[in-house]
């Protein structure tokens, strides 16, 4: 039960993070590589509010998320506009280095020691067995209820109908007079919001530190590519499966002799998801080939 | 480097792994170099392990879509650089393996440093000639437009293969001479940085061309080099190496952002 309740924290934490990035990836077919240092600012963002300048934390919070947003904007318009028009390709290489230039900046603002958005103790309860603090409930409610609402957006009103039109056939959504530019954009700094409050997550519930970046960003490609291009619930649900079969694989004794395998290799099951997958369904879990005339 | 402008530049094949490529053969040569004590075993390793993972890699680079192939390789040098840390019966792990033998011939950094500049003259002259050979010709057909280029008899499997092969002989003697210079095998070498600097260094250079990315490559090492002797304090010295790189290569990128992905020429 420690394992499934360990596997729901992480579960929710990576979910936030691929269900933006599964929709900017589903309209766009943009890889931003600096995915993982923007979760981290949101999160630094917000330490820095409640903690350095003491305001409120949901204050803090609120503030963390429209910092995400703004940066997320900023990404757009000079990373990635300028070049996905001219090659789908090119915002690849141009977000790698905007992985370099966040990676210095939160090194330099920042520094390299971990930063706890919520210090102290924390006071945890006991569920069928399994521990969990209340901040790690608050997070898991948090977490389903932005997806829901993301859910009752996407599926009941007329801007997630555009999204899903984009998502499905992106020329076919503007002769239809579907606005896709303005589209790309608002999705963008959507998923940019979505990955602030990853970062906020991972400051309150862990510490955040300047190395996490570019195994977040790993683990949310790995969601995204198992469950299919543009599919954002098969990124939600892969998400949480990448993370349960992470607890499980140390979790459980699987050497022979009841050893267990090594922990530094908990975060290699991204990896295995994303060779297997590539090579064996590239289409992910839960997408089929797009259909053309 | 060079040889990965070859596969990268010249071929624009999204290989996101070299530094995988490194890693096994940075072991392979100083794990048996130290169980042996025979140099030229090591060498044979060495190129025998970057050979066999470069075969996965071409092959990839023939099945995957470009940017899957991109995320793909990626993942493949962070699984290596994941085993290389965990497995540390074998290659200590994050400490690393120092007390790397030297040859006898090198005994001084200032013979070693002569046979390595007489080396990379060398490649490059090699690689001048592959650029302007059969070879050459072929990979940018297949570049600039893969149906074209198979219907006039180009194979794409051979081609990238030989792409590999090439890279695979480039990188096991850089990691060879460099285990001789440093005389320690350490993963943090291998980690994604180093391969921005690669990235960095093509697009500076301008993707494909072999005296761009030599000279793009000097003034880069200058540049790296030298950040160390600017008056800032020593916790800075890395994040300020982050950021101007970071701004070198977007820059390069968008200068060159019709050439890096030129668009196919049509009728």
């Amino acid at each position: 039960m420690q394992l499934l309740a360990n596997a729901l924290i992480a579960g929710s934490l990576a979910a936030l993070i691929a269900g933006g990035l599964s929709l900017v990836y589903g309209t766009l077919g943009v890889f931003n590589m600096a995915l993982g240092q923007m979760v981290l600012f949101g999160g630094y963002v917000t330490w820095f509010l409640h903690i350095q300048m003491e305001i409120p934390l949901l204050v803090s919070i609120f503030g963390g998320a429209i910092f995400g947003a703004l940066l997320s904007w900023f990404t757009f318009e000079v990373f990635i506009n300028p070049f996905y028009k001219r090659h789908r390709f090119l915002p690849l290489v141009t977000t790698i280095a905007l992985s370099m230039i966040l990676d210095g900046l939160i090194l330099i603002i920042f520094k390299s020691s971990p930063k706890m958005i919520l210090k102290g103790l924390k006071n945890t309860v006991e569920i069928f067995g399994a521990t969990i603090s209340i901040e790690q409930i608050a997070l898991i409610a948090f977490t389903v209820l932005i997806l829901c609402s993301f859910a009752y957006v996407l599926h009941s009103t007329s801007i997630g109908r555009k999204i899903r039109a984009v998502v499905q056939h992106p020329q076919a959504a503007m002769s239809l007079g579907i606005r896709s530019p303005q589209l790309h954009r608002l999705i963008f700094i959507f998923s940019g919001v979505l990955a602030s409050f990853g970062g906020i997550f991972i400051g309150i519930d862990q510490s955040l530190s300047p190395v996490l970046g570019f195994p977040i960003t790993i683990k949310a490609y790995a969601a995204i590519i198992a469950g299919g291009r543009g599919h954002f619930w098969g990124a939600i649900i892969c998400a949480y499966l990448i993370a349960l079969i992470e607890q499980l694989v140390v979790g459980i004794p699987l050497l022979p002799g009841g050893n267990y395998i090594p922990a530094g290799y908990q975060h290699s099951v991204a990896l295995f998801f994303i060779i297997v997958f590539l090579i064996f369904k590239p289409t992910g879990l839960f997408c089929s080939r797009l259909r053309t005339a | 480097m060079l040889s990965h402008n070859v596969i990268f530049g010249k071929g624009k094949i999204f290989h996101f792994g070299p530094m995988g490529v490194a890693i096994i053969s940075s072991y392979g040569i100083v794990i048996t170099l130290k169980s042996t004590g025979s140099f030229a075993l090591a060498f044979l390793v060495g190129l025998v392990c970057a050979l066999l993972i470069s075969a996965v890699f071409a092959w990839l680079s023939v099945k995957l879509e470009p940017d899957a192939l991109g995320v793909i390789t990626l993942a493949m040098h962070i699984a290596i650089l994941n085993i290389a840390i965990n497995w540390t019966s074998l290659t200590r792990g994050a400490l690393g393996i120092p007390g790397v033998p030297r040859l006898s011939f090198f005994s001084s950094n200032t013979t070693l440093s002569i046979t390595m500049a007489v080396v990379a003259v060398l490649w490059i002259i090699f690689m001048l000639y592959l650029d302007r050979s059969s070879f050459g010709r072929q990979i940018s057909a297949l570049a600039e437009h893969e149906w074209y280029a198979k219907s006039i008899g180009i194979s794409k499997i051979k081609t990238n293969f030989i792409a590999f092969f090439i890279y695979a002989l480039g990188i096991t003697i850089v990691t060879f001479f460099s285990m001789q210079y440093l005389t320690i095998l350490h993963p943090n070498d291998f980690m994604f940085p180093a391969f921005i600097f690669y990235i960095t260094c093509e697009l500076a250079g301008k993707p494909g061309s072999v005296l761009g990315v030599s000279l793009a490559i000097a003034l880069l090492v200058i540049l790296k080099e030298g950040l160390r002797f600017m008056p800032v304090p020593t916790g800075l010295t890395g994040p300020l190496e982050l950021i101007i790189f970071g701004v070198i290569l977007f820059v390069a990128v968008w200068w060159r952002r019709d050439s890096v992905f030129p668009n196919t020429r049509s009728v």
